[in-house]
């Protein structure tokens, strides 16, 4: 093989760099305008939704300082909302087709007589699906900054939603990726990939607004109220739910962030108890690294199976 | 010469169905091996078993000594695969594809611009390089496919039927295309449905039918084993039991036909006779001295093609 004398350091990010199916993908991907449109288009739209709400302010006339603070915040949060989408929404859907497009064009087998390891095969699908999704998340980065010259807005907030971002887009494009390699056909790898990320994005968020009232309802109404501990089991368990969440994740992040200046944890006192409240962002990094670490492992599994039928 | 296929009691089931049944078989190094039967015969699978693509239900193959169950990849090192139904992708260019599939065998970059060029000339699209897949006739995407089956040198092709979807004039250059892998030293397995077509490329066949490996052999010995069956046609009048129990006891009918069953009309009665003149007159003579009342007795005439299908018929459903 090739006798080039690279630190092994590096080895890793070489292989990545001369991984066929990488390579093939992101030509096919890159091949014509398509992709440049869709970047084009989508910075356009950004920047008019920015140019929206840079006119509010300036438009406004009262209270520049606080206002434009305001501003600030809106626009990162605004581009924060599309980021999100893409991360949650089109990753899975890059990668869902993935394996199964091979299938459906009757590729598959013939990719897998290759010596193409399993692992190169997906991750190359993995790397060239997402190079693309962090390519358009990116592009917005210098737009959100725009939110730091108007104040409201400090770096390690920007610093952990992104953080936030490329783990999810990472875990959603790998369950994508492992249900492609599941299913027969992109149809059904789409569909459940979806039902899987609505659950854990917008179910989990309605399942505790129609359970947590209840939940209240039943303990703090009755005539003995409950021990302590047992609110502080329950803001644990809040917590842990929350961090599975992207929205809950970065919205309470931030607000440990701004009100309780608080990174990674601050202490609380509930009813005589002195509690340690972690900050969610890090343990939703976490869960979804564990997660994405166990899917990686699976799809390259389900890869190397010899199949019965 | 040394064996580099070897197929050992290979079953495979899907649920109820028996795709193969027990099937053994060894192919030397070097041949050119003719795998022929009917549609669901199992050759698809057998090849998928061998490339492997398949899990079998039972039984064992090797390639060049590599176990396809447990030595994948030491298996596709050594294979080189081009299934019956097969895509391209499209979107790319000619040699984009050829290079693709070298770099996943991990042929080094510097190699693979002259290896494409010698691939090209070597399946004659050349004049293509530079064109899109998607633009290439179905002949030529045949004959890319195999290019990129030789992608990485490998010492055996399994080829499924290579010529099918062919014209005749597409398919004389595949049958010439095989010929010049074989003066490459390469082992070529290939599936056909039409055993003329290959009888003069093939150094062996092997004829399975229904799962079952009916035949096997040099393509020589073969072509006279099966010309030593004579496929004799007898009316009597009336019953055709007393003529069935004497072509049995005669030890030289090797399969019989006769009833509703095989579509024959009353009194009708069909035989494989294995024998030579001699014992045909003498089989005649005994049933004339029984006083069967024969109203014809002839021996049908037929090519490699016709004889194999009527030693076979017995056995499909
Ligand atoms: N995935 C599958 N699931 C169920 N049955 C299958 C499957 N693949 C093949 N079979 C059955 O196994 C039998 C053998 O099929 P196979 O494709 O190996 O035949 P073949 O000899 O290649 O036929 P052909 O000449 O039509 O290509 C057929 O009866 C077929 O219906
Ligand atoms: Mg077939």
């Amino acid at each position: 093989m090739s006798t080039t004398t690279t630190s092994p350091r590096f080895t890793w990010l070489r292989q990545l760099g001369q991984n066929p199916m990488t390579i093939k993908e992101l030509r096919g991907r890159m091949r014509g305008r398509r992709a440049f449109v869709v970047l084009t288009v989508y910075l356009l739209l950004v920047c008019g939704l920015v140019a929206v709400l840079y006119a509010g302010f300036a438009l406004g006339s009262n209270n520049r300082s606080t206002q434009m603070a305001a501003t600030g915040k809106s626009i990162f949060v605004s581009i924060l909302t599309m980021q999100s989408f893409l991360a949650v929404f089109l990753s899975p859907a890059f990668t869902a087709a993935s394996i199964t497009s091979e299938k459906e064009r009757q590729t598959y087998d013939l990719l897998r007589t290759t010596l193409l390891s399993p692992r190169a095969l997906i991750t190359g699908k993995l790397v060239s699906a997402l190079s693309y999704i962090f390519l358009l998340i990116l592009a917005t980065v210098p737009l959100q900054s725009l939110a730091f010259l108007l104040g409201g807005v400090a770096f390690i907030e920007l610093f952990v939603s992104q953080l936030l971002l490329f783990i999810s887009a990472l875990a959603f494009g790998l369950l994508g990726l492992f249900l492609s390699s599941l299913m027969r056909t992109t149809v059904a790898a789409t569909v459940s990939s979806y039902a899987l990320v609505l659950f854990l994005v917008v179910g989990i968020p309605l399942l505790a607004l129609f359970t947590l009232p209840f939940i209240s309802m039943m303990m703090f109404t009755s005539a003995t109220s409950p021990p302590g501990w047992v609110a502080v089991v329950l803001v644990y368990v809040a917590l842990a739910i929350g961090s599975l969440n992207l929205p809950a994740t970065l919205i309470a992040s931030d607000v440990f962030l701004t009100e309780y200046d608080a990174i990674f944890y601050y202490v609380d006192t509930i009813d005589r108890y002195r509690v340690v409240i972690f900050s969610p962002w890090w343990i939703y990094l976490l869960i979804y690294f564990t997660f994405s670490l166990l899917l990686y492992w699976a799809t390259i599994r389900q890869v190397k199976r010899i199949p019965n039928v | 010469m040394a064996t580099i296929i070897e197929i050992n009691g290979l079953t495979k089931r899907y649920g109820k169905l028996t795709a193969l049944n027990n099937l053994n078989l060894k192919v030397e190094e070097g041949a050119v091996v003719g795998f022929i039967g009917p549609n669901g015969a199992g050759k698809t699978t057998t090849m998928r078993i061998l490339t492997t693509l398949l899990r079998p239900t039972s039984g064992e193959a090797y390639v060049a000594g590599y176990s396809v169950a447990k030595q994948p990849d030491q298996v596709r090192r050594v294979i080189g695969y081009m299934p019956d139904f097969f895509g391209v992708y499209e979107d790319m260019k000619v040699w984009e594809y050829l290079d693709f599939f070298a770099a996943c065998y991990g042929v080094p970059t510097q190699q693979r611009v002259g290896m494409i060029d010698d691939l090209l000339s070597l399946v004659d699209l050349n004049h293509k390089k530079e064109d899109f897949v998607e633009s290439l006739s179905r002949g030529m995407k045949q004959r890319l496919c195999l290019a990129r089956t030789l992608a990485h040198d490998p010492q055996v092709l399994i080829l499924d039927e290579p010529a099918s979807g062919l014209d005749p004039r597409a398919r004389i250059e595949m049958r010439e295309l095989l010929r010049e892998l074989k003066t490459l030293g390469k082992t070529i397995f290939f599936s056909s449905h039409i055993l003329s077509e290959v009888a003069d490329i093939c150094s062996s066949i092997a004829i399975l039918e229904a799962g079952k490996l009916i035949a096997h052999g040099d393509i020589e010995e073969m072509k006279k084993r099966l010309r030593s069956h004579r496929l004799i046609q007898l009316r009597v009048l009336g019953e055709t039991e007393l003529v069935q129990k004497m072509l049995v006891e005669s030890g030289l009918v090797l399969q019989m036909m006769a009833g509703k069953e095989y579509d024959l009309p009353e009194g009708t009665v069909r035989f494989d006779f294995s024998g030579n003149d001699q014992e045909l007159s003498q089989l005649l003579g005994q049933m004339m001295k029984a006083d069967i009342p024969i109203v014809s007795f002839s021996e049908e005439t037929g090519d490699l093609e016709d004889v194999f299908l009527h030693v076979t018929q017995g056995i499909v459903q």
